[in-house]
């Protein structure tokens, strides 16, 4: 059987995410044992052919050609996964959508913005339809290995949809809380194995919110911290902005 | 009450980090370790200065040893048919320091892993671990509510079990074969005399005056009772406005122990293992079935759940209290929902509130 072609494909991004397929280490030679890679802008210059297995997308769309752009890569592959958090939640890009598009375009290009158009940011499902999804800032790679896996087998891939705390707990982390330092962990997706926080930093809410977070509940708790509620929203807002989208 | 004297030995505490260097040679030895915060785990140790004796208890208790947090039960290699090999991941330790709320959390778990069909992986993995009990002479802090559900004192589930009777040394319990090997082998221990046996009778006694009633205003007898009444109570209502979800409370519950089973293939598609890992029923997906839907869906439902886990479903079928009063549910939760306050409120709702319950009476 020939092995399934795989293209890479990005958009806004930093390509941070894809740069994290370099740091797979030695696994990596069983990833491309398993995949045939057609189409990868960071390692290669080929083109890869009009039907493609699997794309794996990084970025967020943010304007009139992106949009153009997904739909074609969404019409070549046969399964897409969103890749990273510019491309499952729209990640920081989402940012934009906090300002008006026209004073956006004016303060990154200056007088010339007329050449330039601009869309409000959106996450890669909200344009096209999206069969996966690994999350984070960058991505975690053992959550990358096991969607590929799915994904090359035709199983489904449930993103966690419990708390970054669940697997900060199991862990045994003590609580950034109890440091008195304000985290996302309580209202972020696990899936991370809670990365961060067992290298000392905080939970950024880089996977996106889990899907019935208690914002009441949330809100007792930023109030007992005493953690100031436009700090908690400025952070929520880093990475969770294009959530909006999704309500719509 | 304290009855063959032959089943106590001494330790000298100027012994006990040649005792722990010596055990740590012989198998690994695991104990409280002290954190950052003031917070404690249980970690590998090799000396008797890492270990933290007087300490509250641990973010994760010993059941991590017994049920770690992912455990392979099988390896399957799909090449040539459906072949499955099943696994048991154990080693032989000691686990030292453990306070008699952890023991009563292991005793639970042993209870539930040995319902048919029995759970061959905990059970073999059990067997091979030896438990070192400590006693608390104090309460370790606000949260513990460990007399009323009588586990502030030891009622077995070690091989050894140390006493701080003065300031310098131990009175030790040899209460199994296991343990006895450990004293013969260390060669520090010394007989204990019938003074030393006092030391411990009149420390239990100060126990009575310390731990000197139910921590929430209940008759144990009447726990039953009250969750029967409380079904339909608002308390819950309220948890569910505070509870995030988060888990925590389940992660660290020292009788807790719901699990998934995954199956994960190995990257060359054909072979792979079957593991489980902890899960919870405060978790959002914990009771969702085919088709989307949730029976548990509220977060107050599954807070009375974990709150039937502990003191209502467990005493009917195990005729015991799952709960230990460890207090770790309290501690580690965010949203500050406090198990005492909780037991609280609903007594004060039942209108079966006894400020006198547990009352030991003294002299």
């Amino acid at each position: 059987m020939a092995k399934p072609k795989v293209a890479f494909f990005d958009f806004a991004c930093c390509e941070g995410c894809q740069l994290q397929i370099a740091n797979i280490g030695e696994l990596l030679l069983d990833v491309l044992g398993l995949i045939d890679v057609v189409e990868f802008r960071e390692v290669m210059s080929e083109k890869g052919p009009d039907k493609i297995d699997v794309a794996i997308v990084e970025g967020s769309i943010t304007d009139k050609h992106a949009i153009e752009r997904i739909k074609k890569i969404r019409e070549r592959a046969s399964v897409l996964i969103a890749y990273g958090a510019c491309a499952c939640t729209g990640g920081v890009n989402g940012m934009k959508n906090n300002f008006k598009l026209e004073d956006i375009r004016k303060e990154v290009y200056g007088d010339r913005f007329n050449y330039f158009d601009t869309v409000e940011t959106k996450a890669v499902h909200q344009v096209v339809k999206v069969d996966y999804f690994v999350n984070g800032c960058p991505v975690y790679i053992p959550e990358f290995v096991k969607v590929l896996k799915c994904a090359l087998q035709g199983l489904p891939y449930e993103v966690p949809d419990q708390s970054v705390c669940t697997e900060c707990k199991l862990n045994e982390n003590v609580c950034m809380y109890e440091r008195g330092v304000t985290c996302l962990g309580p209202v972020t997706k696990a899936g991370c194995n809670s990365w961060c926080i067992n290298n000392g930093n905080i939970c950024y809410g880089c996977r996106g919110m889990v899907s019935n977070p208690n914002e009441k509940g949330a809100q007792d708790v930023i109030k007992k911290y005493n953690v100031p509620m436009d700090l908690v929203m400025n952070k929520m807002n880093m990475y969770n902005k294009c959530r909006e989208n999704d309500k719509k | 009450m304290l009855h063959n004297l032959e089943q106590y030995v001494v330790l000298a505490k100027s012994d006990f980090d040649h005792f722990i260097v010596a055990l740590a040679r012989e198998q690994k030895v695991f104990a409280p370790v002290a954190k950052d915060f003031g917070q404690f785990s249980f970690e590998q140790v090799t000396e008797g200065r890492q270990v933290a004796l007087k300490y509250i208890p641990t973010i994760l208790p010993p059941k991590k040893y017994f049920m770690p947090q992912y455990e392979t039960l099988a390896t399957f290699d799909t090449s040539t048919g459906q072949n499955m090999e099943p696994v048991v991941e154990y080693e032989k330790m000691v686990l030292l320091g453990v306070h008699t709320c952890d023991l009563a959390g292991i005793q639970c778990l042993n209870m539930v892993f040995n319902e048919r069909p029995k759970d061959l992986n905990y059970l073999i993995r059990k067997n091979k671990i030896t438990i070192i009990g400590y006693e608390c002479n104090d309460y370790c802090d606000k949260y513990a509510s460990c007399r009323l559900v009588h586990n502030h004192t030891p009622n077995g589930g070690y091989d050894l079990f140390f006493t701080d009777i003065s300031t310098d040394k131990f009175i030790v319990h040899v209460n199994t074969l296991a343990g006895e090997e450990i004293i013969e082998k260390a060669n520090v221990f010394e007989p204990a005399s019938e003074a030393d046996l006092k030391a411990l009778e009149k420390l239990r006694t100060e126990k009575r005056a310390i731990f000197a009633k139910n921590e929430v205003p209940i008759e144990h007898e009447r726990i039953s009772e009250l969750f029967d009444k409380a079904y339909s109570s608002k308390v819950w209502e309220e948890l569910a406005e505070k509870c995030l979800a988060c888990g925590n409370c389940t992660n660290v519950c020292p009788s807790c122990y719901c699990f998934d089973v995954i199956d994960e293939p190995n990257l060359d598609l054909k072979t792979g293992k079957r593991y489980r890992k902890w899960d919870s029923c405060q978790n959002e997906t914990f009771a969702k079935v085919a088709g989307g839907e949730s029976f548990r869906e509220e977060r107050g439902a599954r807070q009375r759940h974990r709150y039937y886990r502990k003191f209502k479903y467990p005493l009917d079928k195990f005729s015991r209290f799952f709960c230990t009063g460890c207090g770790r549910c309290s501690r580690t939760c965010m949203a500050g929902i406090n198990l005492k306050e909780t037991l609280s409120k609903l007594i004060d709702e039942q209108g079966m509130k006894n400020p006198n319950a547990g009352e030991v009476k003294l002299g």
